[in-house]
C-alpha cells in the first residue's frame, strides 16, 4: 500500500509538469493551429536562465525565478514574432517542422551553455537541504513534488478566471474560435498570438524548473522529460485544456506505477519490458488512444470539406 | 521538331525519365565525372559523398511517403535502424553478445529493405485511419517503441551505448573488405564502396523517378491534394496509403543498410527522434516532392560539414578557439536551414536550382 500511495504521489507530481507544458501546447494549437515542437526547449531554456542567474550570477533565488520565468515568456514572444508569423496560413506540417527548426536552435545554444556537467538550480531553504522531503505515514513527499502541483493547480485555476473574466482572455477565446471573425470583431489577433506564445513559455518556463530543480538538475537531455507533455496532449486531444490536464494525470500516474511495479510484473511473468520502460508507456497509450479515438477524449471532432 | 526540344507530341515523350538530348547529355557527363571522381578525389571526399548517397536513397524513401503522397511520418529513422540490423544480423560476424550470419551482400542488401518494407506494414492500417498531425503523433510514438526495441534487443543491436559491427562487405562470395586487385591496380575499400553506392544510388534514383512517373505516383499526389476527393475517384486508399509506407520504408532499409557498411559500427541509440526529424528535415531542405530534392538535401546536409571542417584545417584554426564545437556548428546552421527554408523558399533547394536553370535558359530575356 506504501508503494502504491509513493507510485500515486509522484505520478500525480509529474502530471502536474507535464499539465503545465500541456497547457502551453493546447493554447497554442487552439489558438493557432501550430503544433509547437519547441515547448520543450522552451522549458530547459527556462531552466537555464534561473539556474544562469541563481547560481552563476548569485541573483537571489526568488528573484531570479521571476527573471528566469518572464524572460522565457519574452523568448516565446520573440520565436512568435520573429519565426511564426511569416508563416500563418502555411500548412500545419510545415509550421511543426519549423518549430522543430526553433527548437535545434534553442537547444543548441543551451547545450553550448550546459556542457557536461548538471546545472543546479539554487535552493531558497537551505535549512531544508536542496528541497528537502517530508514523511507522511512511510511515504516520502519532496517539497517540490508539492509546490509543482501547488503551482499548477493554482495556474489552471488563474487560467481559468483570465479567460472567462479578462478582456484579453474572452479575445484569445474568439481568436481560437475563428480568426477572421476575431479580426473582424476588432480584435488586434497578432497581439493574441504573441500573448499565447508568452504564457505559454512563461508555462514552459514554470515545467522546467520543476523538472530541473533540486536533485534532478539540468542536463543536456532534460528536455526528453517536457517532450513527454506531448503523449498527454494527445490523449486529451490537441485542442482541450481540461483534456491536457486529465492526459497529463494519466501520463503522469501511468508512469509512476509502471516504475513501480514494472519489476514485479516482470518476476510474475517472466516478460521482461527492457530498461526504461516506464518513460515509453506514455507513447505507448498516445499509439494506442490515436488507433481507437484519433482526436483524443476531449477533443472536438474535426469535420471535413472536399 | 529538333530544334524544339519543349515541344512534345505525345505523353510518353513527356513523361520520359530524360526529356530531351541536354539532359542525357549533362546526365552522361555527370555520370563519367563521378565515376572517374573515386580515382582522384581523397578519401576524406569519397567517403563524405558516399555517406551523402547513402543518404540520398533513404530521403527519396520519405519524399516517397511525405512529399508524393502527403503522408507525413517521423518514423522513417526507425525503418532506416530495422534496415541496418536485418543486415548487420544477417550480413555480419557473430559475437558473444550478438547474431550473425555473415552472408552475401546480394541477400542483406535486399533483405534489409524486405524487413523494413514488412515493419512498415504494421502502420498500413492506422494510417488509412488517421492524417495530418494525428498520423505523425502515431509514427512518433513508433518511432520512441522502436528506439526501445533496438536499445533492450541486445542479441541485435548490441545494446545501448554499445552498438555492434554491421555487415561485412562479400559480394557473389569475393570478400572487399581489404580491397580488390586487378594485375598490379589495387581498388581499395573505399572506392568500392564508392562505386556500388553510386549504382546503388542512380538505381533507387531511376526507380523514384518512375514511381513519379507510373499510376502509382498520380495516385500519391492525388492522396497528397486531398484524400476524400482521390478516393471518390476511384484511388483505393487503403493500397496506396500502405505501399507508399512499403516502398517509403524498403528506400529506408536498403539506403540504411548500405550507409551502416560505410560507418562500420552502430549503435541504437541514433535511431532517435532527432535522426528521423533529420529525415524530414533533407527534403525540406532539398525540395519534397521533387526527384531532385532529396539528392540535394542529402548532399547538403552531408557536404556542409564536411566543407566546415576543410575550411577549419585550412585556416589552422583548432575547434577551442570557436565559441561551439562541430557537431552544435551543424546542429545550428541545420536548425537555421529548416527555418529559412520553410519561410523563404518552401521548394528548397530544388526550387533555387530551378529557378536558375530558367534564368539562364531564358537569358538574355527574363522569361
Amino acid at each position: 500500500m506504501t508503494i502504491f500511495l509513493q507510485a500515486t504521489v509522484e505520478g500525480l507530481s509529474l502530471a502536474a509538469i507535464y499539465s503545465l507544458v500541456a497547457i502551453g501546447f493546447v493554447l497554442i494549437y487552439k489558438s493557432m493551429d501550430v503544433l509547437s515542437f519547441a515547448q520543450p526547449a522552451l522549458a530547459v531554456v527556462g531552466a537555464g536562465l534561473i539556474s544562469s542567474l541563481a547560481v552563476d550570477r548569485g541573483v537571489p533565488f526568488w528573484i531570479a525565478l521571476f527573471i528566469g520565468i518572464s524572460l522565457t515568456g519574452i523568448l516565446g514572444l520573440i520565436v512568435e514574432r520573429t519565426f511564426l508569423r511569416p508563416m500563418v496560413g502555411e500548412p500545419v506540417f510545415s509550421v511543426a517542422i519549423l518549430t522543430i527548426g526553433i527548437d535545434i536552435l534553442l537547444r543548441t545554444t543551451l547545450d553550448n551553455w550546459i556542457g557536461l556537467n548538471p546545472r543546479y538550480m539554487g535552493d531558497p531553504f537551505t535549512t531544508f537541504g536542496n528541497f528537502g522531503s517530508a514523511q507522511i505515514g512511510g511515504v516520502t513527499i519532496k517539497y517540490l513534488e508539492i509546490a509543482a502541483l501547488a503551482t499548477a493547480i493554482f495556474i489552471i485555476i488563474a487560467l481559468n478566471i483570465f479567460f472567462r473574466k479578462s478582456k484579453y482572455g474572452v479575445a484569445m477565446r474568439a481568436t481560437s474560435f475563428d480568426q477572421e471573425a476575431a479580426l473582424a470583431q476588432g480584435i488586434n489577433v497578432g497581439r493574441i498570438f504573441g500573448l499565447v506564445w508568452f504564457i505559454a513559455g512563461i508555462l514552459a518556463a514554470f515545467a522546467g524548473f520543476f523538472i530541473t530543480g533540486g536533485f534532478n538538475t539540468l542536463s543536456q537531455t532534460s528536455f526528453v522529460v517536457a517532450l513527454r507533455a506531448l503523449p498527454a496532449v494527445v490523449i486529451g486531444g490537441l485542442d482541450s485544456i481540461p483534456g491536457a490536464v486529465v492526459g497529463s494525470i494519466i501520463i503522469g500516474l501511468t508512469q509512476g506505477y509502471v516504475a513501480y511495479y514494472q519489476y514485479d510484473f516482470e518476476v510474475s511473468t517472466g516478460i521482461t519490458l527492457g530498461n526504461g520502460f516506464s518513460l515509453l508507456a506514455p507513447y505507448i497509450i498516445m499509439f494506442v488512444i490515436l488507433v481507437l479515438k484519433p482526436d483524443g477524449l476531449f477533443g472536438t471532432k474535426e469535420v471535413e470539406r472536399v | 521538331m529538333k530544334s524544339r526540344p519543349n515541344l512534345y507530341t505525345n505523353y510518353d515523350k513527356e513523361s520520359a525519365i530524360f526529356s530531351n538530348n541536354t539532359q542525357k547529355f549533362w546526365f552522361a557527363v555527370l555520370f563519367v565525372l563521378s565515376v572517374s571522381l573515386c580515382f582522384v578525389a581523397t578519401d576524406y571526399w569519397i567517403l563524405l559523398i558516399s555517406r551523402s548517397l547513402t543518404f540520398s536513397i533513404g530521403a527519396w524513401g520519405i519524399n516517397i511517403v511525405s512529399g508524393l503522397a502527403g503522408q507525413i511520418t517521423l518514423a522513417h529513422g526507425s525503418f532506416i535502424g530495422i534496415g541496418v540490423y536485418t543486415a548487420a544480423v544477417l550480413g555480419g560476424v557473430a559475437s558473444n553478445s550478438v547474431w550473425g550470419f555473415e552472408l552475401d551482400m546480394l541477400i542483406w542488401l535486399p533483405a534489409a529493405g524486405i524487413v523494413a518494407a514488412l515493419f512498415s506494414l504494421i502502420l498500413a492500417p492506422i494510417a488509412v485511419r488517421l492524417k495530418g498531425l494525428n498520423l505523425a503523433l502515431v509514427t512518433l510514438a513508433f518511432l520512441f517503441i522502436c528506439s526501445h526495441v533496438f536499445s533492450n534487443f541486445i542479441s541485435v543491436s548490441g545494446g545501448a551505448g554499445i552498438g555492434r559491427k554491421v555487415a561485412k562487405l562479400v559480394l557473389f562470395g569475393v570478400n572487399l573488405e581489404d580491397g580488390l586487385v586487378f594485375g598490379n591496380f589495387l581498388l581499395e575499400k573505399n572506392q568500392i564502396q564508392y562505386l556500388m553506392c553510386l549504382f546503388l544510388c542512380m538505381i533507387m534514383g531511376f526507380g523514384f523517378k518512375n514511381i513519379v512517373r507510373s499510376r502509382a505516383g498520380r495516385a500519391y499526389a492525388g492522396i497528397r491534394d486531398g484524400d476524400i476527393a482521390a478516393e471518390a475517384l476511384g484511388v483505393n486508399l487503403f493500397r496506396y496509403k500502405a505501399s507508399a509506407f512499403a516502398l517509403a520504408s524498403f528506400y529506408a532499409g536498403v539506403g540504411g543498410a548500405m550507409a551502416s557498411t560505410i560507418s562500420g559500427g552502430v549503435e541504437p541509440g541514433l535511431f532517435n527522434l532527432l535522426f528521423s526529424i533529420l529525415a524530414v528535415a533533407i527534403i525540406v531542405i532539398g525540395g519534397a516532392g521533387t526527384v531532385l530534392g532529396p539528392l540535394f538535401g542529402a548532399f547538403f546536409y552531408i557536404m556542409a560539414p564536411g566543407f566546415i571542417q576543410y575550411i577549419l584545417k585550412l585556416t589552422h584554426l583548432t575547434e577551442s578557439a570557436l565559441p561551439l564545437n562541430l557537431g552544435q556548428i551543424e546542429a545550428m546552421l541545420f536548425g537555421l536551414c529548416i527555418i529559412l527554408f520553410l519561410i523563404f523558399e518552401p521548394r528548397g533547394l530544388w526550387g533555387i536550382w530551378f529557378r536558375l536553370r530558367n534564368y539562364f535558359k531564358a537569358w538574355p530575356f527574363s522569361y
